[in-house]
């Protein structure tokens, strides 16, 4: 009986001793041996088949804290270090002999394709950032109008790191609804939909003086990995609508006197789309309800009563009906699946989605969509009626 | 390899036992008082040869002063004054009252007891060995010419520091008064708090040099018989030469002497103690030192204090989660920072890993290295600070505030946020005292196993640590119920501490059969003034 409490005692002990060796991920690095790669950019470089990569790092001495003596200032608190290599992987390692240090890229907030990338086809760079394990799922995918490294290069005013400050640009999307945060993940699982086309937010840089400004004109939409066209503010919202997105953001309307404009705010917006194949042809039938507010006006006539409001409510779903058609025309006029129809109709009608599938492209084109949208005004925030002079009211 | 070091230690315990035997047996005082007055001084003046306290006074009384006696005691362990009122006024002028031809035997020790003597507290001894032990206790010793036997008189009061509050264990609610040196005042404070005739005080003599008086007092109809038992077994097989402190007894009856955690429980704070003894534990109290042992214990108690259950219980069951969270930063906080920092620097939000390097930057130390430097710096501090005198342990906390907080920071030798963490860790460290000692050892253990496997380390550190801890046992009692073996009711005050009229039950590990009979009504909840019930009167 001791003799086998023995031998199990032993057991257990070695079991313990084994774990040590189960772990993947050890390895010890001190955090001031580590490059904090905060945004990276992909250019292509002159050498034709060579890329050009970029890569934000901290400045950790020039961050600017307590212990700060006589640092800070003027100084950068980032360095955008460029390499050139064949890859992309390739890239980041030459990077060491400028950085001395392995890049840390789990913080990485945002990559960035340079224009050129993003017509060639991002399918062959994007593959790096997919397989390395320091990298997050989250990190967020932009596409330059223009190159990368400028657009990392452009200094902000109130944040410190130009890579944060686009991330920051993106994730308060919902402000206007006006673009859409994309993300290492989502990038890929579109990618790997045999049609849904995947989306990417666009960035401007805008000449200020002597100051760049970047900018988010829109999205740029791919197809087949490669860049085909742009759509601009309203057509991504016309986009945000279908797919149930829109979080908040302005509808300007003409008031119904058609001297001023009502401005409305969104507050709730929910959507359905339902497919339908009648007689050989697919109708979309989408159905969006949607709330606002009434947050400005610029005429004196009282729009806060129900006749007025029925008004504006019929010429905000206007508006939102005129988005989603300029989202669904300009889409049609690239033809790529951006509001990933054909994964619904894959849903639904899987039998005939075998032979739809192949000729999708010359199908997506002619989809008919059936919109009908709901608006709704629930309150006009503070104001019960305009502060005007009284005349309008004899 | 474990057996082996057992072995050995276990040898050498034996030979240590064996060698106190035959010192024992050397010592020869187990002879019977003789009636021969003479000869017994005689002996006794031998012994005390070289003792100068001693007084040895012979006297002679009664009518004729034809009777001899002799009283013998210690300067100022027994008081003189009532030597004097209480012995030798009766012996020497009271006996004058008497007719001369009164009937009292003056040569039996019995009829001077009943007759002369005043004071209550005597006892008679027919041994030398017994009369030594009395003598040594504080007694004086009366002999009288022609008795075989003596009488052991204690007289008075003893030499005692007066009650105060205890520095351990300061309350802003609740009663100030603590436990002191002396026993006999110990044992009457827990006495006027619980006054049930089924309070039991039992008295053991340990320490062969020291002759410590040690007593177990438990409540007869709550406490385990199987416990008191047991504890009787435990210290009737302490073979030592002196106990001066309730620690020593600690060390010789806990049920796992190799664990950091300890499974004895003590304190100095007589309300405490008494709550504990009326859930059926035992207290055991030793003479010359205010802490009062308490078994079992359960790793639950060293995050409940008295104030809890004096204080309403919301605010209790927050400043109890409070203790635990306090005990986790004190243990893991320097570890998990060490974990965080030197493996999994993609855990920690982005701002706040650039404001660490930014600290980090001119520390030309490891961050394992760092943590250790000032880990070992803050313990030194305590340390330092208090054994000084006060005056001084100010100079040593000033010193240590600025060097560490200020100048290390400023050279560049230790990032700010090691001070935070350090300094919360240490604040943390003393929100739960009676795991102090315990709580100092892991945090250095899971330092180093976060230096060197990071998070994975912690946590199998922290895994055998639970082992560990489930794997206790005190008196029999399981070191984490009520949560391990699992027990609702006694979850009541764990975690949360429930109001006091829903806690209608004893702790179930503790006293088994007896948990029941807490209260008797079924509802105690307290509301406000109802109609109904005046009306049916």
């Amino acid at each position: 009986m001791g003799k086998k409490m023995n031998i199990s005692i032993i057991k257990s002990i070695l079991c313990f001793f084994l774990v040590f060796a189960l772990s993947g991920c050890l390895g010890a690095r001190e955090i001031n041996d580590l490059e904090i790669v905060i945004g990276m950019g992909v250019d292509k470089d002159e050498n034709a088949g060579n890329i050009l990569l970029t890569a934000q790092v901290v400045k950790e001495n020039a961050v600017g804290g307590a212990s700060g003596n006589g640092g800070g200032g003027d100084d950068e608190a980032y360095w955008n270090v460029s390499s050139k290599g064949e890859s992309i992987f390739d890239a980041v390692r030459q990077m060491t002999h400028k950085t001395g240090n392995r890049l840390f890229i789990s913080h990485n907030q945002a990559v960035i394709f340079g224009n050129d990338v993003a017509k060639e086809g991002l399918q062959e760079y994007i593959d790096f950032f997919l397989c390395a394990h320091e990298m997050r799922p989250a990190a967020l995918i932009l596409v330059a109008e223009d190159r990368a490294s400028d657009v990392l290069d452009a200094k902000p005013e109130t944040e410190k790191f130009p890579a944060m400050n686009i991330a920051k640009l993106v994730k308060t999307y919902g402000f206007t609804s006006h673009l859409y945060k994309v993300n290492m993940k989502d990038f890929a699982l579109w990618l790997m939909s045999d049609t849904t086309a995947p989306l990417a937010p666009l960035l401007t840089i805008i000449q200020n003086g002597e100051n760049k400004e970047i900018y988010v004109s829109g999205m740029a939409a791919f197809k087949n990995g490669k860049m085909v066209g742009k759509l601009n503010h309203d057509e991504s919202r016309g986009l945000l609508w279908v797919l149930g997105e829109v979080r908040s953001g302005v509808i300007i309307v003409s008031t119904p006197d058609e001297q001023g404009k009502a401005v409305l705010e969104i507050l709730k917006a929910k959507s359905k789309v339902t497919p339908e194949i009648k007689d050989g042809k697919i109708v979309m039938h989408i159905k969006i309800k949607e709330e606002s507010s009434l947050s400005e006006q610029s005429t004196t006539e009282n729009l806060a009563d129900d006749k007025a409001f029925e008004k504006i409510q019929k010429s905000s779903a206007e508006v939102i009906r005129q988005e989603i058609m300029a989202a669904f025309d300009k889409s049609r006029e690239f033809n790529a699946d951006i509001f990933g129809f054909g994964e619904m109709l894959h849903k639904k009608y899987s039998n005939e989605w075998k032979t739809l599938k192949d000729n999708w492209d010359e199908i997506y084109p002619t989809i008919e969509l059936n919109i009908d949208v709901e608006s709704k005004i629930i309150k006009t925030d503070l104001l019960k009626k305009p502060a005007a002079p009284k005349e309008g009211e004899k | 390899m474990f057996g082996f070091i057992y072995k050995i230690i276990r040898y050498l315990s034996l030979k240590n036992k064996n060698m106190l035997q035959n010192t024992e047996s050397d010592k020869n005082n187990s002879e019977p008082i003789t009636p021969d007055l003479e000869k017994n001084l005689e002996v006794i003046k031998g012994i005390f040869r070289d003792s100068s306290d001693v007084t040895i006074h012979e006297f002679n009384f009664g009518h004729e002063r034809k009777f001899k006696g002799a009283l013998i005691f210690i300067d100022n362990l027994a008081n003189k004054e009532e030597i004097h009122k209480n012995i030798l006024q009766p012996l020497m002028y009271g006996v004058l009252l008497f007719r001369n031809n009164v009937d009292i035997d003056f040569t039996k020790i019995d009829s001077i007891r009943e007759n002369l003597i005043s004071m209550t507290d005597n006892s008679k001894v027919s041994m030398i060995s017994d009369l030594l032990d009395s003598l040594l206790a504080g007694s004086a010793i009366l002999l009288i010419d022609g008795s075989k036997e003596a009488l052991a008189i204690k007289p008075g009061k003893r030499e005692s520091r007066s009650i105060e509050e205890p520095g351990t264990e300061a309350v802003v609610r609740g009663p100030r008064e603590g436990f002191i040196e002396n026993v006999n005042v110990n044992i009457a404070l827990i006495r006027r708090k619980i006054k049930d005739t089924d309070l039991c005080v039992e008295k053991f003599v340990i320490g062969d040099k020291s002759k410590t008086d040690v007593y177990i007092v438990y409540i007869k109809s709550i406490a385990n018989p199987k416990l008191i038992e047991e504890i009787r077994k435990r210290l009737k097989r302490i073979k030592i030469e002196a106990i001066l402190e309730s620690g020593y007894i600690e060390q010789f009856i806990e049920d796992s002497p190799y664990s950091i955690f300890p499974t004895i429980s003590n304190s100095e704070k007589p309300d405490k103690v008494a709550a504990k003894i009326l859930e059926g534990r035992a207290a055991i109290m030793v003479d010359g030192t205010p802490f009062v042992l308490v078994v079992p214990m359960m790793f639950i108690e060293s995050f409940q204090s008295v104030e809890d259950y004096y204080a309403r219980p919301f605010f209790a069951s927050i400043i109890r989660v409070i203790r635990f969270l306090s005990y986790i930063i004190s243990t893991l906080g320097p570890a998990i920072y060490v974990a965080l920092t030197v493996f999994h620097q993609e855990l920690i939000p982005t701002q706040l890993l650039i404001s660490i390097a930014e600290g980090r930057e001119r520390v030309p130390f490891p961050a394992l290295l760092e943590a250790f430097l000032m880990l070992f710096a803050f313990d030194l501090l305590r340390e330092a600070g208090v054994r000084l005198p006060k005056p001084v342990g100010q100079t040593v906390g000033i010193v240590g505030a600025l060097v560490l907080g200020e100048a290390s920071v400023e050279a560049g030798l230790i990032s700010p946020i090691m001070v935070i963490v350090v300094s919360a860790t240490a604040i943390a460290s003393f929100a739960v005292p009676a795991q102090t000692d315990s709580g100092t050892i892991l945090r250095y253990i899971y330092l180093a196993l976060a230096g060197i496997a990071g998070g994975f380390g912690v946590i199998m550190g922290l895994l055998a640590t639970l082992l560990h801890l489930a794997s206790l046992r005190s008196f029999g009692t399981p070191y984490l119920w009520p949560v391990v073996p699992l027990d609702l009711s006694g979850l009541k005050d764990v975690f949360i501490r429930m109001p006091l009229w829903t806690m209608s039950k004893r702790p179930e590990a503790i006293t088994w059969d007896n948990c029941d009979s807490y209260s008797q009504s079924p509802d105690l909840m307290p509301s406000a003034y109802k109609k109904d019930d005046n009306d049916s009167k």
